[in-house]
């Protein structure tokens, strides 16, 4: 047995078994995630979700799958198809890989890189890529409107999302997610989101933008551009791009959770689990996908020039200026003690 | 960017090409040359009420032209009606506007009592009024939650439809069916209410005045996105309106008092009091606020309904067979999307020689042609909402 560990404990290996350990746990979290927006928008709206498949209705996600296998994959004619097909791809992998620097808890990070932020920003930008082949690969109108405000809504709003992280690597003086974890302490005050509360608005409202949701899913707008860029999509291409929708979802929770409210860090003292520190990470990423549910069925939807609006009038003006300020403060203190 | 800063036809044939395709011709580019997308939306649109089909043609997000294309849904209710007996229009009027089903039942019936030119009893058109305005609730709630859905919000549609389905619980006591009614009868109405159902009307009607504040007016109005969303949105003059010949919420939102009810009385709308709702900004919001207003006066009336109901009939004394005279009939009522009108023509037969339909969703389209280009794509859906048509109206 001890052989076989220190084995897997071997680069190749370890590589493919934590590669693993991430799609296993990232296509999970999109079905349990599925389930759940369904069963929350079901108590918001006054009836039960889905209760037919299995106690409860729990086996409904494995059901949905099932559908979605046996169903033909239909591209339409004129379609791109390389670009078409390799959209959903473009759109799952960089949802997923950047699960692989999230710390679960203190020793439960795959890649432990000292550069993680910046790998989460370049990361994700690629998502952006994968909505305009998508739109671009269909060759429908109203596909291509759904990518068009796709790519703009994404690109725009990682200015925002960029900006409120730079209040994270001020005050942590790292970019790895390690060590800013470690750096806020086990208290619930010393967090980040209370010093840097405007940033911690800004990166919640801006994510929420970059996963496309409520009220900032334009790209999909389902009463208007019907489904936007995904609307030629069916079957399993269908399902990954709902998967990487769904992954992204959970990854800026856990990422708001890491870098705003203590990632594994317990809130008080005393709360600390040691080795299951990793269920305070588990609670807090699941609180804020709560959140992002209980909004996209209570809102409405922005339209096109009221987002660009709140993102370049607003957010970036805020956070510039409050990066300012924790500049100021920083130095300030930094001279008086 | 819009139609009418383009260059004109003549001055743009001079800078491009011959036009080979429709997307050639010179009206399509804006004054960079830049051509613009045409685009069909619907007839299979979740949000076109039904089967309405809008050509588009969008320069970017800006709609630059919208014509609605109708006809997805036509019965032939017109030439039907003339092959049908007298009674047996009634059932057809039912599936016309199939959200005031009663209206239009209503409307049809006093255009045929007016050709036999007889009295109704009280009684029967209490009910009939009672029904109308129940139906009126069971109209413009869906309706507001509808606008809610076409701008993303999606759970104010499972409320709304929670009070429809109470209503129609009681069209199922009153009349037997949920939704094809068949029951405004010429004369009369089909029977009396049964003995339980004027109570549970009332404690219907001061539940949903109770909870109508916190489920329609705080959880829209409250919120920040559905403002920005709807004011300014659709806009539309006075003079505009009514020169279009709109009536119902999209003209009084405009601060035009015109209702039916008030204005060319029937039935026993003389003996109610309530207030015309109207609003002078005329765009969707505008619009939201006279459909919540109405809502709250027909709750009004229906009290006063309940209070007042008179006992005795509910048929007036009228021969197996209905054979009016040579001659022309018209009735006109307040439906919830506006003035539904009916004339009926008869040869002195036992079938209309002719009947036509004047329904509020047919007319008031017009507006989407008018008022829609200039805005961006996403706003179709709240002036939809505005209009707020009903696919078997205009296509009857």
């Amino acid at each position: 047995m001890g052989t076989v560990l220190q084995y897997l404990d071997q680069e190749p290996f370890r590589f493919l078994l934590s590669f693993g350990a991430v799609l296993f746990l990232v296509l999970n979290l999109a079905a349990v995630l599925t389930m759940a927006e369904r069963k929350v928008s079901g108590y918001i709206q006054l009836r039960y979700g889905p209760n037919r498949v299995g106690p409860r209705g729990l086996l409904q996600p494995a059901a949905d799958v099932f559908k979605l296998f046996t169903k033909e994959n239909v591209s339409p004619g004129r379609s791109d198809l390389w670009v078409f097909l390799g959209a959903p791809i473009a759109m799952f992998l960089p949802a997923a890989a950047v699960w692989l620097v999230i710390p679960f808890s203190p020793d439960a990070v795959i890649a432990n890189i000292n550069v993680a932020i910046l790998f989460f920003i370049a990361i994700t930008s690629i998502g952006a890529l994968g909505v305009v082949m998508a739109g671009y690969g269909s060759r429908s109108t109203f596909s291509l409107l759904g990518a068009l405000r796709g790519a703009a809504q994404m690109i725009s709003y990682e200015v925002p999302l960029i900006l409120s992280l730079l209040g994270v690597v001020m005050l942590s003086g790292s970019l790895s997610f390690v060590d800013v974890v470690a750096a806020q302490g086990d208290t619930f005050w010393t967090w980040y989101f209370l010093p840097l509360l405007p940033m911690f608005l800004t990166f919640y409202v801006s994510g929420i933008a970059e996963v496309k949701r409520v009220p900032f899913d334009l790209p999909e707008g389902e009463s208007e551009i019907v489904g936007g860029f995904m609307i030629e999509y069916s079957g399993m291409t269908w399902a990954l791009i709902q998967a990487a929708e769904f992954a992204s979802m959970g990854l800026m929770s856990a990422i708001t959770a890491t870098l705003f409210l203590g990632g594994w860090q317990p809130p008080l003292p005393f709360l600390d689990l040691g080795a299951f520190n990793w269920i305070w990470f588990g609670f807090k990423t699941a609180l804020i996908m709560f959140t992002f549910q209980w909004i996209r069925w209570s809102i409405p939807r922005l339209r096109m020039d009221q987002l660009m609006d709140l993102g370049w009038k607003v957010l970036v003006p805020i956070t510039l200026i409050y990066l300012l300020i924790v500049a100021a403060a920083m130095l300030i203190l930094q001279e008086v003690f | 960017m819009l139609g009418e800063q383009r260059p004109t036809e003549e001055e743009a044939s001079a800078l491009t090409e011959p036009a080979t395709s429709r997307l050639m011709r010179p009206d399509v580019r804006d004054e960079f040359g830049l051509e613009t997308i045409d685009m069909n939306m619907g007839p299979q649109h979740p949000a076109m009420h039904g089967l309405l089909r809008l050509i588009l043609e969008l320069d970017g997000e800006t709609v630059v032209r919208c014509d609605p294309v109708m006809g997805y849904l036509h019965r032939c209710q017109e030439k039907i009606a003339e092959n049908r007996m007298y009674p047996a229009v009634i059932p057809m009027t039912d599936r016309l506007d199939y959200f005031a089903n009663m209206h239009n039942e209503h409307g049809y019936v006093l255009a045929v009592e007016d050709l036999l030119d007889i009295e109704v009893p009280p009684r029967a058109e209490y009910i009939r009024v009672l029904m109308c305005e129940l139906m009126r609730l069971a109209s413009h709630i869906p309706s507001i939650g509808f606008l809610m859905l076409e701008l993303g919000a999606f759970t104010p549609i499972l409320y709304a439809f929670r009070e429809r389905e109470r209503i129609q619980s009681i069209f199922e006591a009153v009349t037997g069916a949920r939704m094809m009614f068949h029951y405004i009868r010429i004369g009369g109405v089909k029977a009396d209410l049964p003995p339980e159902i004027p109570e549970q009307i009332w404690k219907f009607v001061e539940n949903l005045e109770k909870n109508f504040k916190g489920d329609f007016v705080d959880l829209i109005e409250g919120n920040e996105i559905f403002i920005s969303r709807t004011r300014g949105v659709g806009q539309l003059t006075q003079e505009k309106a009514v020169e279009m010949g709109l009536t119902g919420p999209p003209l009084r939102c405009t601060g035009v008092d015109f209702d039916i009810r008030i204005d060319y009385p029937y039935s026993v709308y003389p003996e109610l009091t309530f207030d015309i709702v109207t609003d002078t900004a005329g765009d969707v919001e505008a619009s939201y606020r006279v459909r919540i207003g109405e809502c709250l006066q027909s709750i009004r009336i229906i009290k006063q309904c309940l209070e007042k109901i008179p006992e005795g009939a509910v048929m007036a004394e009228l021969g197996r067979r209905i054979r009016p005279a040579e001659g022309e009939g018209f009735g006109r009522v307040e439906s919830p999307r506006g003035e539904f009108a009916v004339h009926v023509v008869s040869d002195g037969s036992d079938t209309p020689y002719r009947v036509h339909y004047r329904d509020p969703s047919f007319v008031n389209m017009q507006l989407l042609q008018e008022i829609v280009p200039g805005h961006y794509l996403p706003d179709i859906m709240p002036i939809m909402g505005l209009v707020d048509p009903v696919s078997g109206g205009w296509d009857k």
